[in-house]
This record gives structure tokens, sequence and C-alpha cells, in this order.
């Protein structure tokens, strides 16, 4: 239920069995079905979600109704509207299952009860989140200087799990591409020209 | 709130978890519907689709699965079996808000089988001690449910627990299944409010009211 969950923490920040056993407490064990939501915009992100088992995405609508995948979530990640969840606001995103998924939430009472009291846990929130800001670096400077085949080249590259499970229609939306553009992009990789 | 909450309840067919069912199907909430008497369930769950059509309602064959699964947990269930059901949940309980609405009485309806200095909803959170136990839908009847406004009046129900948004969550399914939420304070006041309905059902035996009876408080 917790394994992925202390194997991810372990990989950054060594835990003593005791320690994993208090951590434990602060969880939420949750399951998910396929197409179901973790959370909807409008309302406050509750919790930080990381993936046990199964897949997700976040994605926002835009005012034409169009919708714009901005993360996908597999097992070991952690999803969630951080900027919702830390400064309790609405937010303007969705998570949803692409799979049937087991979670494991931790509420915002639980995050700031484990950062006071455990230092273990800071650090481990700190890399994590030290992460998640490169990694979001990486895509933004992808975006403006890289172009769209060299960006879906590194993406396949950096991320063979989710090309394998993620509908390409879904990929075209998180790169902001076109599912036309994506099917031309493929085709070029697979028949490269002599 | 827009994002649909997962309730399991847990022992659904019994008089008062087929009356929670039947009314909270009305909100915008996922019913998984547990209890080892399968024909039953399955009529209850059809029934409720058709009372509901737009009603999200599954049956589920285990209780740890639906409470794996669930946000809110329901314990429909008589004291007696509060322990052997407490111990299926437990890992997938933790953090979750379980509600309690067990009364312990005893088998002459006359006297309580927990000692004074403690209650139904406390011995569950022993038993459960990362859940977020709530006291709610035990001073009400089974029938009260169908009825919630009896000679004109909104029956009161009564909420007790610990937990801040805990109880702000119960409030709205109380509210949603007809009655008047009232939160009485902390956990502990659950003895009091066992007791309430230990005195309910004594004045339904004498006076014959049919099950059909709540608590008002009058105020100004």
């Amino acid at each position: 239920m917790y394994e992925v969950f202390f194997q991810k923490f372990n990989e950054k920040v060594k835990l003593t069995p005791t320690e994993e056993l208090h951590i434990q407490q602060y969880l939420t064990p949750k399951k998910l079905r396929k197409r179901q939501y973790l959370h909807q915009e409008g309302d406050i992100c509750k919790h930080i979600a990381l993936v046990e088992k199964g897949a997700l995405r976040s994605y926002v609508v835009d005012e034409n109704g169009q919708e714009h995948i901005t993360a996908f979530a597999l097992e070991g990640w952690t999803i969630s509207d951080l900027s919702s969840f830390m400064h309790e606001q609405v937010s303007s995103q969705n998570i949803d299952a692409l799979e049937d998924c087991e979670l494991v939430l931790i509420s915002r009472t639980s995050h700031e009860e484990l950062l006071t009291t455990m230092p273990k846990y800071e650090t481990y929130v700190r890399i994590l989140v030290t992460d998640a800001y490169v990694a979001l670096q990486k895509r933004m400077l992808g975006m403006i200087s890289m172009s769209p085949e060299n960006r879906y080249k590194s993406f396949i590259e950096l991320y063979p799990n989710i090309v394998q499970r993620v509908a390409q229609h879904m990929i075209a939306s998180f790169m902001g591409l076109s599912p036309e553009t994506i099917s031309r992009i493929r085709s070029r990789i697979n028949n490269p020209k002599p | 709130m827009n994002t649909k909450q997962t309730i399991a309840i847990i022992g659904a067919t019994g008089s008062m978890g087929t009356a929670i069912s039947k009314s909270l199907a009305k909100g915008n909430y996922r019913l998984l519907l547990f209890s080892s008497k399968t024909e039953q369930l399955q009529a209850l769950a059809s029934q409720i689709q058709t009372l509901h059509p737009s009603a999200d309602v599954i049956v589920s064959q285990c209780p740890t699965d639906a409470s794996w699964e669930a946000d809110i947990i329901i314990l429909a269930v008589p004291y007696q079996a509060q322990q052997e059901l407490a111990g299926k949940i437990k890992q997938v309980a933790n953090q979750k808000i379980v509600i309690s609405i067990a009364n312990p009485l005893n088998e002459t309806y006359d006297g309580l089988v927990t000692a004074p200095d403690t209650s139904a909803a406390e011995q569950l959170q022993l038993l459960l001690p990362h859940s977020k136990i709530v006291k709610a839908f035990s001073t009400v009847f089974a029938a009260d449910f169908a009825q919630p406004v009896i000679s004109q009046k909104q029956a009161d129900a009564f909420i007790a627990g610990d937990d801040q948004e805990a109880l702000e969550v119960v409030e709205q399914l109380v509210s949603i299944a007809g009655f008047n939420p009232i939160v009485a304070g902390g956990l502990q006041v659950s003895r009091t409010l066992e007791s309430m309905t230990l005195l309910l059902i004594q004045l339904n035996i004498r006076y014959d009211y049919n099950w059909l009876a709540g608590w008002k408080i009058l105020h100004h």
C-alpha cells in the first residue's frame, strides 16, 4: 500500500523503520478508478498524491473548452496543483485517472505537521520540489528554444513509459502541439530520409 | 465542492444503512455499498437507481476494498460488529473520516453495554487511531430519513468529533439527508448522544411513536 512511496522516499532520504511508521500515520491510501477525478477545478486542491499504481494526468480547460494537459504521473511520481494546495486557493486544474490507480495522499494538515515535526520530511519535500522545478524549467526552455521534432525526441527519450501508456493526442496536448504535428514527427522518426 | 466524494456505506442493507444510502443518493456523491447480504444489496442498489436515476451507486464485494476506495466511510453496523469491521478496514481508513452511527444498546433496550466513561464512537477511535471518527446519524431513527420533518419541525441530528474539517464535511452529509445538523462538541460528547438515543428508544416503546420520532432543540 505504501511500498512505492517509501521506496521513493528512501532513494532521496534514508528512513529507519520507526520513522516510516511515524510518517505512515499521516498518509491516506486511496484507490481511484479509470476516468474518476482526484480533483476538479473550482475546488481547493486538498492533497499531494503519490502514485503507487496506475497513471493520472492534470489539465486545464481553456475558454474555448479545449483541454491542455499540464502533467502526467506514473508509478513513483507525485501529482497535485501545488499552488492551490500550498496557498489554499481555488484551482483551475483538474486531475483524473487514466488507468485504475492506487495512490498515497498527503493532506495539507498532514503535510504541515510532518514539515514541522520531521526534518527528514522537510528535506524530502525540498528535493522533490527542486526536482519538479528543474523539470519545469527544462520543459519551458524546450518550449521556447527547441524544434517540435527535437522536443518530441527528447520527450520519448526521457519518458518512454508515458509514450507506451498514454494516448498520442494527450502527449500532443502536453507538448502544446496538434495531434497531426505529432503524427508527422513520428512518421519522420520512423521513416528517416536516406 | 465539485470533486465527487466517494462514500463507503458498510452494512448498507440494515435499516439504518438502507435509509442513509437512499438519502445520500440525492447528493453529489459516489456511493459504494457493502453488505454480506448480497442479494438484498443488489436490490437496494437497483431501488436507489430507480429513485434517483442520476445517482452514482456501486455495489462492493469487500468492506476493505470499499473503504480503500472511499473518502468517507460510514460504519452502519451494530456496535457488536464494530470491532471486527474496524480490524478489516484499519489500514485503508488511515486519515479518513469514519462515521460511527452505532448505539451500544443491550439486548433488552434498557441500558448501554459500554462503561459510563466511554462510548461506541470513542471505542472506534481507539480501534482506528489514525482515522477521523465522527459520531453522526445516531440520534435519529431509520424511518426519520423518509420523513425528517415531523409535526412541522425538522428533526435535529447531532454530530460529535474532534476534527474540525471532518465535522464540516459530516454536517453537509446530515443536511443532504434532510436533517438539521447540530455539532454537539468533541467525540467525548458521543456518550451523551448515545444515551439520548437510548432514552428516545425507551420513550418510543413506552408511548408508541411508531419509530418516527426525533430530538428538537427549541431556542430563540
